[in-house]
This record gives C-alpha cells, sequence and structure tokens, in this order.
C-alpha cells in the first residue's frame, strides 16, 4: 500500500512542527525534561511508513537539527538515521508488540540516540556526560503514547479520504 | 541480468542505505571539525532553517510589540524620566572623559606610545530559540552576508560576552565566555597581571595565578588583547573567590562575569581596524 499524497505531506508536516517544538524557549528547569521531539517523530514514521525512504528523511531533518543547534554537522544525523534503521528493522514485530513492549523499546532507542550524540560530544570536544542529560527519557514516558495516538489518528483519517 | 537486479537488491536494501547514510554523516562531521569545507552546505542549509526560527522568534517580537503599545502612559513617563536621569550622568562622564582621553592622548605622545583606537562595533540581536547543544551558545541574527566572521568578538554594555562559533547565512551561534570549553586571555586591572581565564559553568576561574601574586577579591577583570582575538581593555568580570590550589602550587580565582548572559537582548559585534590589519 503506498502512501497518498496527504500522507507524504502529513511525514513532513509533523517532522517540522517537531522542530520548531524544539525550537521553542522555556524556562531552564522544563528545558532539562524536554523529550527529543524529532527523534520521537522519526521513530514513529519508520515504525508505520511502509516505504524506506523514512532514513533519508531522517538524515536531512538531523541536519536541519544541527544547522539549528549549532552542533557539529551529521551529529543529529547520525544518531536519527541509526533510530531510524534500528526501528525499520524491527518494525513488524513492534507493530504486533504490546502498548508496553513498545513503550520500553522506543525508550530503548530513544536511549541508545542520546548515547550516540553524548559519545559525539566526547569524541569532538571532551563532554562529560551529568546525569541531567537523561531527564528527556523521563518526559518521553508521558508523551510518546499521545503522538502515537495522534499520529495515529491523523494518518488513518488521511488514508481514507 | 540477474546481477544488475541483484545489484538492484543491494542498493534498495535498509542495510545499504543505512551503512552510506552513517558514512555521509561521519565524513560530514570529521570535515566539519577539522575544516572548513562543509561551510557551503551549512550555509545552504541555513536558508532552509531560517523560516523555522523566524517562527519561533515572531510571536516574540509580537509579544514585545504588543506590551509596548498597551503599556500605561505613567509607566512611560516614568521609564522615560529614569531614561533621563541616566543620560545626564552620562553625559557628565563623557564629558570629564574628552578631557582625561585628551590628556591620555598628550601623555601618550610625549612616552612616544602606540595610539589606543576607539573600537569599531555594530548591534546585533539575540534571538531566542533553544539549545540542546551541551554547549553555551546564544543565537544572534546576523551572519556570513552581514560580514560577520568566525572568531569574531561580541560585547554587550556590562562586558565580554564571547565570540562567533558556528556561522550561517542568516544566523551565527555565538560561544559564551562561561563555556567551559572556552578560554580568554585575561587581565587583572589593578596589577595588570596576565593569566588565562576559563569557562566553568556559571563563571570563569583563574587556575594559573602564581602564588607570589597579589589577587583580591573585587577586582576587575579586562581583557589583554593576547591572542589578538578581543581588543584590550574590555571588561570581562569580578573577582569573586580566591583560593589555593589542591596541589599548592598556584592561586585559583574564581570570577562572575558582569553581563548577565541568559538575559541578553541585544549585542555588540566587534570589528577588527583596517589600520591594525
Amino acid at each position: 500500500m503506498r502512501p497518498n499524497r496527504k500522507q507524504r505531506a502529513l511525514v513532513h508536516l509533523s517532522l517540522l512542527v517537531s522542530l520548531l517544538l524544539t525550537l521553542i524557549p522555556w524556562p531552564n528547569t522544563l528545558q532539562l525534561l524536554m523529550p527529543q521531539w524529532t527523534a520521537m517523530v522519526i521513530a514513529y514514521w519508520s515504525l508505520h511508513d511502509q516505504n524506506r525512504s523514512v532514513m533519508s528523511l531522517a538524515f536531512f531533518y538531523g541536519l536541519m537539527l544541527d544547522i539549528l543547534m549549532g552542533g557539529l554537522l551529521g551529529k543529529h544525523g547520525m544518531a536519527l538515521v541509526a533510530l531510524s534503521f534500528l526501528v525499520l528493522k524491527s518494525a513488524k514485530q513492534l507493530r504486533m508488540t504490546s502498548f508496553w513492549q513498545l513503550l520500553l523499546m522506543v525508550l530503548v532507542l530513544l536511549f541508545n540516540d542520546l548515547i550516540i550524540r553524548l559519545f559525539i560530544d566526547w569524541l569532538s570536544y571532551s563532554y562529560l556526560p551529568k546525569w541531567q542529560d537523561f531527564l528527556p527519557l523521563l518526559s518521553v514516558v508521558f508523551i510518546w503514547p499521545w503522538l502515537h495516538y495522534l499520529l495515529n489518528r491523523l494518518n488513518g483519517y488521511l488514508r481514507h479520504h | 541480468m540477474d546481477a544488475l537486479s541483484q545489484q538492484q537488491k543491494l542498493t534498495q536494501s535498509p542495510l545499504f542505505r543505512f551503512i552510506l547514510l552513517q558514512f555521509i554523516c561521519l565524513s560530514l562531521m570529521m570535515a566539519d571539525k577539522n575544516s572548513q569545507l562543509t561551510q557551503p552546505l551549512r550555509q545552504g542549509l541555513s536558508w532552509l532553517a531560517m523560516p523555522l526560527i523566524k517562527v519561533v522568534d515572531w510571536p516574540q517580537k509580537l509579544y514585545q510589540t504588543v506590551e509596548i503599545a498597551i503599556a500605561r502612559q505613567a509607566k512611560l513617563i516614568d521609564e522615560n524620566n529614569t531614561l533621563k536621569k541616566g543620560l545626564l550622568e552620562l553625559q557628565l562622564k563623557a564629558q570629564r572623559n574628552t578631557t582625561l582621553a585628551a590628556e591620555n592622548e598628550r601623555l601618550r605622545a610625549m612616552l612616544n606610545t602606540a595610539q589606543e583606537l576607539p573600537i569599531k562595533t555594530s548591534v546585533a540581536f539575540v534571538t531566542d530559540i533553544s539549545q540542546t547543544q551541551k554547549r553555551q551558545h546564544i543565537v544572534i541574527n546576523q551572519g556570513q552576508t552581514d560580514g560577520v566572521f568566525l572568531g569574531q568578538p561580541v560585547i554587550s554594555l556590562t562586558g565580554v560576552v564571547g565570540q562567533v562559533d558556528v556561522l550561517a547565512d542568516h544566523f551565527a551561534h555565538v560561544i559564551v565566555i562561561t563555556d567551559p570549553a572556552h578560554v580568554i586571555p585575561a587581565e587583572i586591572l589593578r596589577t595588570g597581571l596576565r593569566t588565562l581565564a576559563y569557562g566553568h559553568g556559571k563563571d570563569l576561574q583563574l587556575k594559573e595565578v602564581p602564588v607570589s601574586a597579589d589577587i583580591q577579591i573585587n577586582d576587575v577583570l579586562i581583557t589583554s588583547g593576547f591572542g589578538h582575538r578581543f581588543p584590550r581593555g574590555l571588561s570581562i568580570a569580578t573577582i569573586t573567590d580566591v583560593s589555593v590550589s589542591a596541589e599548592r602550587d598556584f592561586q585559583v580565582a574564581t570570577a562572575s562575569p558582569g553581563v548577565a548572559l541568559n538575559q541578553l537582548t541585544e549585542v555588540f559585534l566587534v570589528w577588527p581596524d583596517e589600520q591594525n590589519r
């Protein structure tokens, strides 16, 4: 089943919105809890989109994130491509699993995403990770189910129209 | 024919694409880290990133405009009065400064030393977008098209802010002096002692002050002009704490920057003199 044009638009729209959500400034305490919006959206589309262009999308939006954050070019790209590949590989099984198992897998994969970026930071300017760097995973637990539900509804709606 | 379809299969497989993209990312990172090779790509993509920044920035601008529009007149009059008072004081100071500057110039001429030229600056505004990077960056609304260059000093009214670290076409990331990866050559105004000020999260640290050196709390730290990045004589911070290092071979001083680095709205870019170059 090929996704129609509206569904394609939704993919790009959701990724753009995730970039905007990353950019919105918050007070410092909330900022520490900000989940990896783009990574979550990429994980969703890798899980539900049939064609494999998601990986190229992950690469492109990763580069955009690097530009916006003034980081090393390709850092977010690498983390997101890896995330997308890992989800794609096990997408069939993941779509079958229960809610909690899926949540757990997403958490593990986003943890992996964090680790890749921290490792690159460590290599490039010997940044030593702190425990606060893992706080975003906490908010992922609360946001992922809602994001998953919302995108499912939107995607389902567009499929029939 | 069979070989061809097999080849097609290979390039279509997710593993192949994964490895290819990871390889591209890796080479991009290495190129970005060690040279300026990726600068054109960064500039090209920054054109796409610009609308996103504008979208986040615009409501904040709107809020400020509305705030001014609906501010009560009494408040505005109050503000006006305080500004006038401030201006008066500054004008008096400036008047004294002109005589001092003239005197200074005469003395310099007598001593036959180099003239200190006033620094050239231009204003840039800080774009308030959040940064998930583990670095202390602020984003300003000027980039390469405005002539900004890498390593350009950035100051504010109350002291040094940092220098341009990452450059795009219409915006630039400025690394702040308190970032742990940033070091600035400094001088203690009272004694003329030159040292280095390392970024230390929320404040600065002077790790290499000799034990015999004279350094006190409330000493003012200025840029020493070494390294030819920052012009000499800009205020950086004031010393808040002095102690002896664990190995007892150096004094360690902590200094808090004069600039409220997380509340900046506008900064000044410092331009190099054509005469000195």
